[in-house]
């Protein structure tokens, strides 16, 4: 038992030194990967709306008025993509996500600039699994997070382990998710 | 028996090269066979002609107007003239919005009927009253059932038809 104490610990520490960017990371990308309804986790979107007097009604020449407009509020060389959603709507898309829409009859342009959250975006993005290699990474971090879960049961003996508070604690720990399911399933 | 090995080597040489002259030219023939077998339908258009495709591969081009937050696996594709929606076993990247590709998918159909808006129903609500939608976003599902009732009403069936696309590969056309 004392040897299975000691590289329980060993094994927690170390290995649990070594995936303290990586759980930081996934812990708030879960965060904000949890709340998609109530906010865009990869981007902070800024409004800018005002009016227009340039015509950019469905013709052959619109985009020479389409990249007036964007000369006068971005870019023109941020220019993607524009078509008309219905007979009086143009949408624009723009490099880096952001779009721009026009009403067409009344000339109101709504722009939708697109904005990376600063280190959250990068987050979501491993936490949504790119490729081949990060797959095998975060499988060892599951795999790690198994390994702290079962060494945390040995670590300590007395009344803080897994006998005394531990054991209630994980007791908790268990039966919430257990409850939630029989609720909700 | 030099001269033999030399004779056999440069033979078998040969023949390999011709063998894979031979191999590239059929996988480039079958290549062309796939481009020259896949439909490809507009935008516009793939409501009305969708139907003699279920199942099978389409060619489409247009505008990725959307890409699907939560799961990054579902595209709105568009053009003036239309939209279609595309599912994806893949993730896309949302790098691809505003990007006009030229994307090749299986058609599906979905058939929207009485039950079918019922469980929509059934959702719709589950889902409001656990906080999952909002207010607007619940008014505009109960928008989305009825419109579904009223064309099955307005073309008396008991069902209609709604046709989207399983992604199968695409390319960004410049």
């Amino acid at each position: 038992m004392k040897k299975l104490r000691k590289w329980s610990r060993i094994l927690h520490r170390d290995i649990g030194f070594f995936f303290i960017g990586t759980t930081i990371l996934y812990g708030i990308s879960g965060i904000a990967l949890n709340h998609l309804s109530d906010w865009n986790a990869n981007y902070s979107v800024e409004i800018n709306e005002f009016n227009t007097e340039l015509n950019l009604r469905n013709n052959p020449n619109v985009k020479e008025n389409i990249l007036v407009l964007l000369d006068k509020i971005d870019n023109s060389k941020n220019y993607k993509k524009h078509y008309y959603p219905n007979s009086h709507r143009l949408k624009i898309f723009l490099k880096g996500g952001s779009s721009v829409t026009v009403n067409t009859n009344n000339g109101y342009v709504r722009a939708e600039y697109l904005k990376r959250r600063f280190l959250i975006y990068h987050a979501n993005y491993l936490h949504y699994n790119p490729n081949r290699l990060w797959t095998w990474f975060s499988d060892a971090f599951a795999g790690a997070l198994i390994l702290f879960a079962i060494t945390s049961l040995f670590m300590l003996k007395g009344k803080k382990g897994i006998k005394g508070r531990g054991g209630i604690y994980t007791l908790l720990g268990i039966v919430i998710p257990i409850l939630f399911l029989w609720y909700y399933i | 028996m030099k001269k033999i090995v030399f004779i056999l080597v440069a033979m078998a040489a040969i023949i390999s090269c011709k063998n894979e002259t031979k191999k590239t030219e059929a996988v480039q023939n079958q290549d062309e066979i796939a481009v020259v077998e896949t439909p490809e339908i507009l935008i516009g258009e793939f409501d009305a002609k969708a139907g003699e495709f279920v199942n099978k591969e389409v060619k489409i081009q247009g505008i990725v107007d959307h890409v699907c937050k939560h799961s990054g696996k579902k595209l709105l594709v568009v053009t003036d003239n239309g939209k279609i929606h595309v599912t994806s076993d893949v993730r896309f990247d949302d790098k691809i919005k505003g990007n006009e590709i030229a994307l090749v998918g299986t058609v599906l159909e979905d058939k929207i009927d009485e039950s079918y808006c019922l469980k929509m129903e059934e959702d719709n609500i589950k889902s409001h009253s656990e906080g999952a939608s909002n207010k607007e976003q619940f008014e505009n599902k109960k928008n989305h059932i009825q419109q579904y009732r009223d064309a099955m009403k307005a073309e008396n069936k008991e069902y209609i038809s709604e046709y989207s696309l399983q992604y199968v590969s695409h390319t960004i056309v410049e």
